[in-house]
C-alpha cells in the first residue's frame, strides 16, 4: 500500500521543485530506507517524460570509511561521481537515517574529512545550480530514526512532516505557489534594511545586511521549506547571542551555545554542554567564525523542535544564524568548510528591530504584507 | 553476528576474485536484500586500499521502467552506468532478488529494446574485461526468492549456496585455486579438439571449436563457479539440443526448450512454456540467433537444479551453450544484445564425442581427465 502523502511529495518534488520535463536527466540520492519515495520518485519523473535514475546505497558505510579508510581513501572521489555531477539535470536528495547517531563514536577530524571530499563535489553542484545548470532539491523520507529524534511515534512523525510538506493536501503545489508570493514580498520588504537587531534572552546581536539581498526559500531547494534568508555583510556582526535550541552538527549536539561578535567574528563562545566541539568547529577554517547567513525561520506547521536541521531551520517564530560559508547569489563573500546553522527562539519573547524600527515580535513579522497568504495571522 | 560464510564469501570475492589492489575504484552494485554481503565486502575493499562505491538498485524502478516506460527512456542509458564501465577497476554485482519474477508482466518486445539500448555497455564491460584493465563478478546473497525458485527453505538454500562455494571450508581460496589448477587441465586439453559431437536424448549436435580458446572458470568472474567455456566457430554448429532444465531469462521461464541448428544460426525452436518469448529475445538481433558460448559444468558440488544460471550452469555433469554474445577472450566473434544460457543434464544417457573419439559419458570425462 503506498502512502498517498509520498506520492504526492514525489509529484511536488518533480513538477513544482524541480520543474522536470521531457528529457531531462534526473539522479535521486539516498539510502535504501528511501525506497518508497524514491521509486515514487522514479515513476513521476518517468511520467514527466524524463529520465530518471537511482543513486541508493546502504546506511553505516560511510561510518565503515571513517572508522577504517586511510587519508586518501577519506579524500577520494570517483571520476564517474564527477562526470555525473556534469551530466545530470536535476537532483534529489533524500535525507533519511536508519540512525543519526552512527558517527557518534568515530573521529571528528576524520569524519571532517570526509566532508571536505564530498564538499569539493557539492561546491560543483551549486556552481552548476547558480548557472542555472542544474535544479536541485533535498527532502526527507521519514524513518523511525527521525521520529525518536523528534520524540515522537514513525505515525505521528509522518503526520508531522508531510503537514509540513503540505503533502496532507490534495494540491500542495498550490500551497507552496501561495506561500512562494508571500514570502517574495517580505523578502522584498527586506531588501532595503541595513540593519537587524535581535533583541532576547542573552540576545542583543547587531547584523549588517546593507547591499544584501533577501532571498525566498519557497520549497524550490527544499521541502518542506519556509524561509527568507541572506547573507550578512562579513565585518558587521556585533553583540551577544544565546541559542536556546540545541545546535546539531554531523550528528553531534552542542548544547545552549552562547557567541559574542566583535567585527563580524566570534572572539567569545561557551556552551553547556559539547563546548570542545563548539571550539573544533569554530577553529576549522577562517571562515568558521564568520556569519555566513541570517534568516527568518516561516513555516509555521513546523511547530517543534526535532533535531533536524531541514525543519528546524523553518519553525515559524525562529530566527537562524550559519556560521561559515555564505551564500553568493545573497551577495555572501564568506567561504569556508563550515555551514553550521544555529537556532533562535524568539516564539516567547523576542523582538527584532530593522534600522530600529520594531519589526518582528513574539515570532511573527509585526507589520502585515500585502498578500499575507500562509503566515500567521 | 554474520554467518561466518557471508564473511568468508567477501573476503574471497575482494581477496582472490578480484584482486582488489590500492587505489581500485570498486563498483559494488546489490538489491537492498544484499546489504549484510556489501558490508563485508565494502570493509575488505578499504582494508584492500580500494575505493568501494555501493550502488542500491531497487526492482521497482526497473519494472516501473519496463512498463511505464517511453521508448526514449526505455532506451536511454544512465550517465552513472556510462561513467562507471569507464573508470571502474573492479565491478562486483551481487544478485539479491527479492522477487524474482518481477518483470513477469513486461512485454517481451520492450524488455528486447532495453536490451538492444544497453548493449554498448556491456560490450565495453568485456572489451574492458578481455584488455586486463577491468574485473568483474557476478556472485550471490541468498534470499527467500531465491531459495523458493531452488524449493528450498532460506536456510537449506544458504547451505547449498554456500556449499557451492566451498565456503564451508576453512580456507576456500586454496580450494579455489586447486579446484582451478584442475579446471586448467580441462581447458588446455579441449584447446586441442576441434569437433564436438553431443549426444543425448533429444540432443544431437556438432559443433567446431579448433582455434578457440577454453577458459577454466575458477571463481574469478562468477562465484560460485566451475566450468570451462568456449566461444564456438560461429557458422558450424549444426543439429538439435534440447534443454531439460527450465530456463529462467528477466523474470520470465521457459521450459522443454529445444532449438535446431542450421549453419550456425537457430532455424527452428520449440518450448512448452514460454516459447512467445525465447522467440523475442532471438529477434533481439541478428547474433541472437548464433551459439556465443559452448560449456562444460564441472562442479560437483552443485548437484540440485536451482533455477538460477548462476548455479545451474555450473552443476557438474551438464553442459550449457549461450544464444547470442560470446566472450572476447575465448576468441568467439559473434555480437549480441542477448546473452542467455540455456543448461542440458547430461548426467544419464549422454555422450560426447571429440574429433569422433568418445570423450566424455554420462556426466563424466573419461581416462580420470577431470
Amino acid at each position: 500500500m503506498i502512502d498517498a502523502r509520498v506520492e504526492r511529495l514525489a509529484e511536488l518534488v518533480i513538477s513544482y521543485s524541480l520543474e522536470l520535463g521531457e528529457g531531462q536527466i534526473v539522479r535521486i540520492d539516498g539510502f535504501d530506507v528511501a525506497s518508497p519515495l524514491a521509486v515514487a520518485l522514479y515513476r513521476t519523473a518517468l511520467a514527466a517524460g524524463a529520465h530518471p535514475y537511482t543513486n541508493l546505497t546502504l546506511d553505516g558505510l560511510q561510518e565503515l570509511l571513517v572508522a577504517n579508510g586511510t587519508e586518501e581513501q577519506l579524500a577520494y572521489v570517483s571520476p564517474s561521481q564527477w562526470g555525473e555531477i556534469e551530466a545530470i539535470d536535476a537532483q534529489v536528495t533524500i535525507w533519511s537515517e536508519t540512525n543519526t547517531r552512527s558517527f557518534g563514536g568515530l573521529d571528528e577530524r576524520r569524519h571532517g574529512a570526509l566532508i571536505a571530499a564530498q564538499r569539493k563535489l557539492s561546491n560543483r553542484r551549486w556552481e552548476r545550480i547558480a548557472a542555472g545548470e542544474l535544479r536541485w532539491c533535498g527532502t526527507l523520507h521519514p524513518t523511525n530514526a527521525h521520529a525518536q529524534d523528534a520524540d515522537m511515534s514513525l505515525r505521528d512523525y509522518e503526520a508531522f512532516f508531510f503537514g509540513a510538506c503540505h503533502a496532507d493536501t490534495p494540491d500542495p503545489a498550490a500551497h507552496w505557489r501561495s506561500l512562494s508570493a508571500t514570502l517574495g514580498a517580505r523578502a522584498e520588504s527586506l531588501a532595503a534594511v541595513r540593519e537587524l537587531r535581535i533583541l532576547g534572552p542573552d540576545t542583543d546581536l547587531r547584523v549588517g545586511v546593507g547591499g544584501r539581498t533577501w532571498m525566498a526559500a519557497d520549497g524550490k531547494y527544499n521541502l518542506p521549506d519556509g524561509e527568507v534568508f541572506t547573507s550578512p555583510v562579513e565585518s558587521e556582526t556585533e553583540g551577544e547571542i544565546r541559542f536556546t535550541f540545541p545546535a546539531i552538527f554531523g550528528g553531534r549536539e552542542v548544547e545552549d551555545v552562547r557567541l559574542r561578535f566583535e567585527g563580524g567574528r566570534v572572539v567569545a563562545a561557551e556552551a553547556s554542554r559539547g563546548e570542545p566541539y563548539l571550539r573544533e568547529l569554530l577553529d576549522l577554517d577562517g571562515g568558521a567564525r564568520v556569519l555566513g547567513e541570517v534568516a527568518f525561520g516561516l513555516n509555521y506547521e513546523i511547530d517543534r523542535f526535532t533535531r533536524n536541521i531541514l525543519l528546524d531551520e523553518k519553525i515559524g517564530g525562529t530566527m537562524h544564524l550559519a556560521l561559515g560559508a555564505g551564500f553568493a547569489q545573497a551577495g555572501g563573500t564568506n567561504t569556508s568548510a563550515l555551514h553550521w546553522d544555529l537556532i533562535c527562539d524568539l516564539r516567547a519573547e523576542g523582538e527584532v528591530l530593522a534600522d530600529g524600527e520594531l519589526v518582528w515580535k513574539d515570532g511573527a513579522f509585526v507589520a502585515p504584507l500585502p498578500v499575507a497568504v500562509g503566515e500567521r495571522a | 553476528m554474520p554467518d561466518p560464510r557471508v564473511e568468508r564469501l567477501a573476503e574471497v570475492a575482494v581477496s582472490y576474485s578480484t584482486a582488489v589492489r590500492p587505489g581500485d575504484l570498486v563498483i559494488v552494485d546489490s538489491g537492498p536484500a544484499g546489504a549484510p554481503l556489501v558490508r563485508e565486502i565494502y570493509k575488505r575493499v578499504l582494508a584492500a586500499g580500494g575505493h568501494p562505491l555501493v550502488h542500491i538498485s531497487v526492482d521497482a524502478t526497473q519494472e516501473a521502467l519496463m512498463r511505464e516506460g517511453s521508448d526514449a527512456q526505455l532506451g536511454f542509458l544512465s550517465p552513472a552506468r556510462v561513467e562507471e564501465i569507464e573508470s571502474a577497476d573492479v565491478r562486483i554485482v551481487i544478485e539479491a532478488d527479492e522477487n524474482t519474477r518481477t518483470l513477469a508482466a513486461v512485454e517481451p518486445a520492450r524488455q528486447a529494446l532495453v536490451k538492444r539500448a544497453r548493449k554498448p555497455l556491456g560490450d565495453r564491460l568485456f572489451e574492458r574485461s578481455a584488455a586486463g584493465e577491468l574485473r568483474w563478478l557476478v556472485t550471490l546473497y541468498p534470499t527467500h526468492a531465491a531459495a523458493q525458485d531452488a524449493g528450498m527453505a532460506l536456510a537449506d538454500y544458504e547451505d547449498f549456496v554456500y556449499r557451492a562455494g566451498m565456503l564451508d571450508r576453512d580456507d576456500p581460496v586454496s580450494a579455489w585455486r586447486e579446484f582451478g589448477e584442475r579446471l586448467d587441465r580441462v581447458a588446455a586439453w579441449l584447446d586441442t579438439k576441434d569437433e564436438l559431437h553431443v549426444v543425448a536424448e533429444g540432443t544431437d549436435l556438432r559443433l567446431r571449436v579448433g582455434g578457440r580458446r577454453w577458459v577454466p572458470s575458477r571463481g574469478l568472474e562468477n562465484f560460485p563457479d566451475g566450468e570451462v567455456f568456449t566461444g564456438p566457430v560461429e557458422t558450424s554448429v549444426e543439429g538439435t539440443v534440447r534443454c531439460s532444465f527450465p530456463a529462467a531469462y528477466q523474470g520470465r521461464i521457459v521450459e522443454d526448450v529445444e532449438v535446431r541448428f542450421e549453419g550456425g544460426e537457430v532455424v527452428a525452436t520449440e518450448a512448452s512454456r514460454g516459447r512467445d518469448f525465447l522467440d523475442e529475445m532471438l529477434a533481439v538481433d541478428d547474433g541472437a540467433r548464433r551459439m556465443g558460448e559452448f560449456a562444460f559444468g564441472l562442479n560437483d558440488s552443485i548437484t540440485a537444479f536451482t533455477l538460477n544460471t548462476l548455479f545451474d550452469e555450473k552443476i557438474g555433469g551438464t553442459m550449457h551453450f549461450a544464444l547470442g554474445k560470446s566472450y572476447p577472450e575465448t576468441g568467439g566473434l559473434n555480437g549480441s544484445a542477448l546473452h542467455w544460457d540455456l543448461v542440458c543434464d547430461l548426467r544419464e544417457g549422454s555422450e560426447v564425442y571429440a574429433d569422433g573419439e568418445l570423450v566424455y559419458r554420462d556426466g563424466r570425462f573419461l581416462d580420470g581427465l577431470f
